[in-house]
């Protein structure tokens, strides 16, 4: 009886041990002590969101010297770089603002005012961020965004499926943005719980574009830019397209995943697609909803006038428009033995953010570039 | 039972090469275009009268896949037949082993990592893939051998799966790393002969033969492996050499066809088992019904996989896995509740 008492004590400690370590591990690096004041700080915060507590108090001051470092990056206006040396000083200066955005799953989201740090799990997210002038609020970003390239300098979290709750948390945001995706309820719930708004900005059409543009514009209290960016993209799509002659016979075909790993494509309901129709072509794979993996016979059939391919280069071996026209049988399909294939390396059509205009822009340049001059 | 055997012999496999034949003439008239049998034939030979795009959908596209995919399917089932009888076992096969995930570990990591034999382009790829299937045999073998002498099923199999997973890990964290050059890593777990070319053919062919060549030629030492290996040994046979031969030649080929279309599950399982059971348990008449058989179900599958959705297409490996897996459950119901 006794060892057996004294093995199910010992059983139990170590338990006891591993429930802690695993608590004070994780993503982020904290020591014991620090884990018991983040749990006292979450645990306050969770409670009493709106009036300051002592514990967040030491939190934001040993973040402070963090926060400046990161956002070196040259300010627009002194307004945003003040009140962030301010909460260093004094904690959570909440004066009792808010505002109200409707976020593109129709959601109210309530935010506190002025939103001085923020989250952006999708590549798009950021580049909207850093077009509209407000990249120096961005405090974390997913680890995909790549445009502009000084977004690399932010911290990275981890997003989509892997998206990693303790890590945005550990950044302290105010808001979070992120497309819908693979977040659960129970993801939200969770943020929401820790005090961050989650906005979510999904675009499938340019439209919706403008939309998260405009949200993105509101949350960060940059209207003026964000109109000027959506005015921008609005003139440049509507000239291209008043000056784009083509009458919907000629055909494209959007290549998304090279053949040595099995052809994909980009149909309808795609930015690719409505750029393409902008533009007076026809996508070859109109009848693909969404994006889907195709027979190599079916384009060799369709024999599309022109390929636009987004596959990377990574400097060596042949590039991908000379694999695409070196591919046995291929030769005699239009768009190769006339040679207008595009490569977009920036992922300029596929993403909802303002690049789009470039991206239709260099598709423009395919197709009509000799004409026009 | 037993009669006729013999006699059934050279009919049989007249038969599944005609099957083959005729299966190749199928996939090469079907598939996700519609191609007219007269514009078939008029591209095949001579090409007048046809436009150029539907000569190449033919000659560059369809031709060298149908090849390829009835080589992988004829390798990978007579590597099935093979291991099934040298281990005694009737669940052996590369996917349920945990050769083909070795293998497709080997091809990613040449790929993740540039790793290439001087001269070849591709034969790094291949040799990584093979030696990494012929270790994780090794592996399989050496851990099974020490659990239990008998190397019976159960353990073998549950060895396999574990080394499988553990493998799958590894391979998912190689591609993390990598993940610019391996994003697309349903390619190596599910399979996908898409883009395959003729010099893709060739190799197979050159591999396929020599394997082949070979394992038939072991045959009869398979019987004697296959009624146990004291009974292999008190005969005469040199169990040590036949086995490692039977196991470096399983090895080459899985891994040359994984490279070519990733790890395609069940093929090396389900054909010898339906072929056992037309052409009883005789490894001089198995195997080489195994290799046309093989090449008939993988051309079929693969024929599936290219029209059920057109013009999307389906990778390879999961017709083969559905079909494979209902099968398989039929078959074992089928056996158990005659024994």
């Amino acid at each position: 009886m006794k060892p057996r008492k004294l093995t199910a004590t010992l059983m139990a400690l170590l338990l006891a041990l591993v429930t802690v370590l695993s608590a004070c591990g994780g993503s982020e690096q904290t020591t014991a002590a620090d884990a018991a004041q983040t749990t006292e700080a979450a645990k306050a915060d969770a409670t009493a969101a709106p009036e300051t507590t002592p514990a967040p108090a030491t939190e934001a001051t040993t973040e402070a010297p963090e926060t400046e470092a990161t956002t070196e990056a040259p300010t627009a206006e002194a307004t945003t770089e003040a009140p962030a040396t301010e909460t260093a000083a004094e904690p959570a200066p909440y004066d009792g603002t808010t505002m109200t955005v409707t976020d593109m799953t129709g959601r109210e989201v309530t935010v506190r005012t002025p939103v001085e740090r923020i989250v952006a799990l999708s590549a798009a997210d950021c580049e909207v961020l850093y077009a509209v002038g407000a990249g120096d609020l961005l405090v974390g970003r997913g680890e995909y965004c790549d445009y502009p390239p000084e977004v690399a300098d932010k911290p990275s979290v981890q997003s989509g499926y892997e998206t990693n709750i303790e890590q945005i948390i550990a950044l302290e945001p105010q808001v979070l943005l992120m497309s819908t995706m693979a977040q659960t309820e129970e993801q939200i719930a969770a943020l929401e719980n820790a005090g961050i708004a989650v906005v979510v900005s999904d675009a499938h059409t340019i439209e919706e574009v403008y939309t998260s543009i405009g949200i993105i514009g509101t949350l960060t209290a940059h209207e003026e830019q964000a109109q000027t960016v959506i005015d921008g993209m609005k003139a440049s799509l509507a000239e291209l397209s008043e000056k784009a002659t083509g009458d919907g016979t000629q055909t494209v075909y959007f290549e998304v995943s090279p053949l040595e790993y099995g052809l994909w494509t980009a149909g309808k309901n795609t930015f690719m697609n409505e750029v393409a129709e902008l533009l007076g072509l026809k996508n070859a794979f109109e009848d693909v909803d969404g994006w889907g993996e195709i027979s190599e016979e079916q384009v060799l059939e369709r024999d599309p006038d022109y390929i636009v391919t987004i596959t990377m280069y990574y400097g060596e071996g042949p590039t991908p428009e000379e694999e695409i026209a070196s591919r046995p049988g291929w030769d005699a399909v239009k768009a190769v033995a006339n040679g207008k294939i595009l490569r977009l390396e920036h992922d300029e059509l596929s993403r909802p953010a303002p690049r789009i205009a470039d991206g239709a822009q260099l598709l423009f340049d395919l197709v009509y570039g000799n004409e026009a001059q | 039972m037993k009669r006729s055997k013999r006699g059934f012999t050279p009919v049989l496999i007249l038969i599944l090469s005609a099957a083959a034949l005729l299966t190749a003439a199928l996939c090469v008239c079907l598939g996700s275009v519609n191609i007219p049998l007269s514009d078939t034939l008029s591209a095949l030979f001579g090409g007048e009268g046809v436009s150029a795009n539907t000569v190449n959908i033919i000659r560059s596209v369809r031709l060298p896949r149908v090849l390829c995919v009835a080589e992988v399917g004829a390798a990978l089932s007579l590597c099935g037949a093979a291991m099934q009888g040298l281990l005694k076992n009737p669940l052996a096969d590369g996917s349920t082993l945990g050769v083909s995930t070795g293998a497709s570990l080997g091809a990613a990591l040449s790929i993740a990592f540039g790793i290439t034999l001087p001269g070849l382009p591709v034969s790094g790829t291949m040799a990584m893939a093979s030696l990494f299937a012929f270790i994780s045999l090794l592996i399989i073998l050496a851990l099974a051998y020490r659990l239990d002498h008998s190397l019976s099923t159960n353990t073998i199999i549950l060895i396999g799966i574990i080394w499988s997973m553990f493998v799958s890990s590894i391979l998912s964290l190689v591609v993390t790393f990598a993940s610019d050059r391996l994003k697309q890593i349903t390619f190596w777990t599910m399979g996908s002969l898409s883009g395959s070319s003729f010099e893709n053919a060739l190799i197979l062919f050159v591999v396929l033969a020599a394997g082949s060549a070979v394992l038939l030629r072991l045959a009869n030492e398979l019987n004697a492996f296959a009624v146990g290996e004291d009974n292999a040994r008190s005969i005469g046979v040199n169990v040590r050499r036949v086995r490692l031969t039977v196991l470096v030649t399983v090895s080459v080929l899985i891994g040359v066809c994984v490279s070519v279309g990733g790890s395609i599950a069940f093929v090396g399982l389900v054909t010898p088992h339906i072929l056992r059971m037309i052409t009883g348990p005789d490894h001089r008449i198995l195997l080489p019904a195994s290799l046309f058989g093989g090449a008939v179900f993988l051309m079929l599958a693969d024929l599936a996989a290219r029209m059920i959705l057109r013009p999307l297409e389906l990778n390879v490996g999961v017709v083969t896995s559905f079909v494979g897996a209902i099968l398989f459950v039929y078959i074992y119901f089928k056996t158990r509740r005659a024994a």
